[in-house]
């Protein structure tokens, strides 16, 4: 039975009318700007100022530092969802999972708590900069799960001199640390609250190094070493001992919905990249793209990455929707999307070959951070944990 | 928002039909209250515009209404959805608006139902096998007889008609589809038809229909490309999604009541992690395909094809269906694979979406070539042999004979 056509188009995916054009200019433009030189940047473990700096101007203003600033603060005021679809596209585009990791983080995962908990001195400081890319803002993916993995910052009033904070620990895996302006902190007090700080690049006692893991080599990593240091007053996010209730479940969710959003792109990426080596390759004397094995593979990314694609925009749309967002659909979300980007590059390393010279590395580079990817986020045992929670009223 | 909130103002009360699942399963048999349910819920008109006599719902309502009720009952969802949804759609848009009005309204009201026959005792998935034939009864004006079998055909057993595929027997001077669908009066002497003995969807009536001349009125043989009616087909796969859904979705429900109750190592299962995640598992995968079916049918009803989203969604949804249904049963451990539990059912109902309306691999075909990578390309199996792939090695010794020492 012969069929015609109707093909799916990605840009159709739900969301508000500007989200699929905006997915689309992200793509185009990191695909100019980002791509070229994405391999040569993941070889060298390089950040580029440069490529942000034109990234941010061939997008609208403020879409790419500031997407969930608003444009009274000088963002971009855009919605949660076409944050989602930017992301998207820039991941597709860019092909590079580290760089939207790192813009991820600033954009959306150091902001958006500042957003939601700040006080308006927070708010007009550093917002603004934030948005326009003069400051980055970092977060370590070791805090955004809670206390699920162990907490290693501690905090004690400042006694003597003239009050506020001192903080004490390490912490791992700071995306963006060496290149940010400030940094979004959860301490524990002795009492075991949590409180979020945000803690200025110059503060005395602080030390960054750049250390990260083997993974996602275009984002700047770090390690933070803070050493008593003191802090004012005002650099409390949200309230004193109230982390658990504002800025951590916050934090959890934005991660599991917003750093998988470029993944969607490089699904759809690899998708594409498979579907051509298909073509190009031959198998027993014919294309292998006409063996029903390769074609069936093909037929089960684009759907992965349809599936995926519902999930995170419905859990993106719920962030703009007023009320809370639910955790299980962004922790849904993000459990179906890792294991969606496993299936697809493990399906893209079988069609290229993991190790294909001619192309731009991308399937060894996505195997290589899909590993760390699927594992961050809490990985599935804390996923799992926070939707079975919720379908079984437990927890 | 969770489901039940933006549901409950478009829930159809379907809880009489899900009371009887257990039953229909077991008697292999629709009851006469749950048609009479059907029609007073209004869910036989939903798909339809109210020129011909449907309520106009919108696709979420739409896809709402088929959820609920494949929730209820799923081999009553399918028998109710072949004959109000698929058959209906078929006839409302090959047929005339006039001539076919009231074939329509006896469907929308739930006074007929109806079959789709297009599937043979052949290959259903390759319409080349099939041999069904329509042809001219006699002179001009005079009508036609239609000839041949189908098989495996929901509703066929019951139905009063039979929207049929079948070839065209064409005059020489005819160069018309050589397809035709014929809708056939069920209810004459020329049709015989049997029943087929089914793993699940018990409920659902299935089998055969033999067609031995039998009379097709000349308005009701209408020639249609076979390429447009993939498009038809199309809501046929829309349809066995929501029944996959809807069977997952039971069988979590399930699951969860089971886990919350079932006390081992001094506690409920549900504080058992590997419990959690068949659980957790089950719940991201029921909504994505949920998510996806939704984005179809809103898509569909407000006019676009989408057909190859919805061949993704056919694939992706029914596998999904029988994952979760089987992690429900182990879940339940014996209790799951006990003749009459509710997920032993499920379990057997899961199955059957993954086949009825077009297999998975067809399907698979139809996406990947929608992708872009042209169509399949068929050929018989003798390239192995030539590429020295096709024997056996000789082993660490050599060819026995070659090397057998000389004597
Ligand atoms: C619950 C249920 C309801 C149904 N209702 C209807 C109905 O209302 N009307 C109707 O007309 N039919 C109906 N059918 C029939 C259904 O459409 C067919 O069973 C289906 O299309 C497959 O045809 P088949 O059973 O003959 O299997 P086959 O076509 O013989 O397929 C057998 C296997 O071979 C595989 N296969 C076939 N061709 C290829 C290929 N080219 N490449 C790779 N693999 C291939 C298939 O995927 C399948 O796994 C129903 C079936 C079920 C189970």
């Amino acid at each position: 039975m012969v069929l015609s056509h109707s093909p799916v188009d990605p840009g159709a995916a739900p969301g508000d009318a500007t989200g699929p054009s905006l997915r689309r200019l992200a793509l185009d433009v990191a695909s100019r700007i980002a791509q070229p030189t994405a391999a040569d940047r993941d070889h060298n473990s390089r950040w580029d100022a440069h490529i942000l700096a034109e990234l941010t101007r061939a997008l609208p203003t403020a879409a790419l530092t500031g997407p969930l600033v608003p444009t009274v603060l000088g963002g971009g005021g855009l919605s949660a969802t076409e944050t989602l679809a930017l992301l998207e596209g820039l991941g597709q585009g860019a092909r590079d999972p580290g760089l939207a990791l790192a813009l991820g983080v600033h954009a959306v995962l150091a902001t958006a708590p500042l957003r939601a908990f700040g006080s308006p001195r927070q708010r007009e400081r550093y917002l603004p900069r934030m948005a326009d890319g003069t400051w980055m803002g970092a977060v370590s993916l070791s805090q955004t799960q809670g206390t699920a993995v162990v907490q290693t910052v501690r905090v004690r009033p400042e006694t003597a001199g003239p009050g506020g904070w001192v903080l004490t620990g390490e912490i791992d895996l700071v995306a963006a640390a060496p290149v940010a302006h400030h940094y979004l902190v959860i301490a524990e007090h002795t009492d075991g609250a949590r409180t979020a700080f945000l803690l200025d690049r110059s503060t005395p006692g602080l030390l960054i190094n750049a250390a990260g893991p083997a993974a996602l080599r275009t984002c700047p990593w770090g390690r933070l070493t803070l050493d008593n240091c003191l802090l004012p007053a005002d650099a409390v996010l949200g309230t004193v001992g109230g982390a658990v209730d504002e800025v951590e479940p916050l934090l959890a969710a934005l991660d599991w919905v917003f750093t998988s959003a470029p993944w969607l792109g490089v699904m759809r990426a690899l998708t594409h990249d498979a579907g051509e080596a298909a073509h190009q390759q031959r198998l027993f004397g014919q294309p292998r793209i006409h063996s029903q094995t390769t074609r069936f593979v093909l037929a089960d990314m684009a759907t992965q990455c349809e599936l995926a694609s519902g999930l995170l925009y419905r859990a993106a749309a719920e962030f703009d929707a007023g009320g809370r967002p639910s955790r299980q659909n962004a922790a849904a979300a993000r459990l179906f999307t890792a294991a969606a980007v496993r299936v697809c590059v493990d399906s893209a390393a079988r069609l290229s070959g993991v190790l294909a010279l001619n192309s731009d590395d991308l399937i060894a580079r996505a195997h290589r951070d899909a590993l760390f990817f699927t594992e961050s986020g809490g990985g599935p045992e804390v996923q799992r944990s926070v939707i079975a929670a919720a379908a079984l009223g437990l927890g | 928002m969770n489901r039940s909130e933006h549901r409950a103002d478009t829930a159809l009360d379907f809880s009489g039909i899900a009371s009887r699942a257990g039953e229909t399963d077991a008697t292999g048999h629709i009851p006469a209250q749950n048609w009479q349910d059907l029609r007073d819920s209004g869910y036989l008109r939903l798909f339809h515009s109210p020129e011909i006599g449907g309520t106009g719902a919108d696709g979420l309502t739409q896809a709402d209404a088929m959820e609920a009720l494949a929730r209820a009952c799923p081999g009553t969802y399918w028998s109710a959805t072949v004959s109000a949804l698929l058959c209906a759609k078929l006839i409302s848009t090959y047929g005339a608006p006039r001539t076919h009005e009231r074939l329509l309204q006896s469907l929308l009201s739930g006074e007929q139902l109806a079959a789709f026959a297009v599937v043979e005792r052949t290959a259903g998935s390759d319409a080349s096998t099939f041999r069904t034939t329509v042809r001219p009864a006699g002179s001009r004006g005079s009508g036609f007889v239609i000839n041949g079998e189908k098989a495996k055909i929901t509703n066929a057993p019951c139905a009063d008609l039979a929207v049929t595929l079948a070839r065209r027997d064409k005059s020489p001077d005819d160069d018309g589809p050589d397809w035709c669908l014929a809708f056939v009066d069920l209810r004459q002497a020329g049709v015989r038809r049997y029943e087929i003995p089914h793993m699940g969807l018990r409920g659902m009536p299935w089998g055969g229909i033999v067609f031995t001349d039998a009379y097709v009125d000349e308005a009701d043989v209408i020639p249609v490309p076979f390429t447009e009616l993939a498009e038809g087909m199309a809501w046929g796969w829309i349809k066995n999604a929501f029944a996959a859904i809807a069977v997952a979705e039971s069988a979590l429900a399930a699951s969860i009541r089971h886990a919350k109750e079932r006390v081992s190592f001094g506690r409920p299962l549900a504080h058992m992690e590997g419990v959690q995640a068949q659980i957790a598992d089950s719940r991201a995968q029921i909504d994505a395909a949920r998510l996806l079916a939704r984005r179809a049918m809103k898509e569909r009803v407000a006019g676009e094809s989408v057909r190859d989203l919805i061949a993704m969604l056919k694939v992706s949804s029914t596998e999904m269906g029988v994952q979760v249904a089987a992690r429900a049963v182990q879940i339940h451990g014996a209790a799951g694979v006990t003749r009459g539990h509710e997920v032993e059912r499920l379990y057997r109902d899961a199955q059957m979406n993954v086949i009825g309306g077009f297999t998975s691999n067809r399907l698979r075909e139809q996406v990947s070539e929608g992708l872009g990578h042209g169509p399949a390309v068929y050929r018989p199996f003798d390239w192995l042999a030539p590429t020295g792939l096709g024997r056996d090695a000789a082993g660490l010794d050599g060819h026995p004979i070659l090397n057998a020492p000389a004597s």
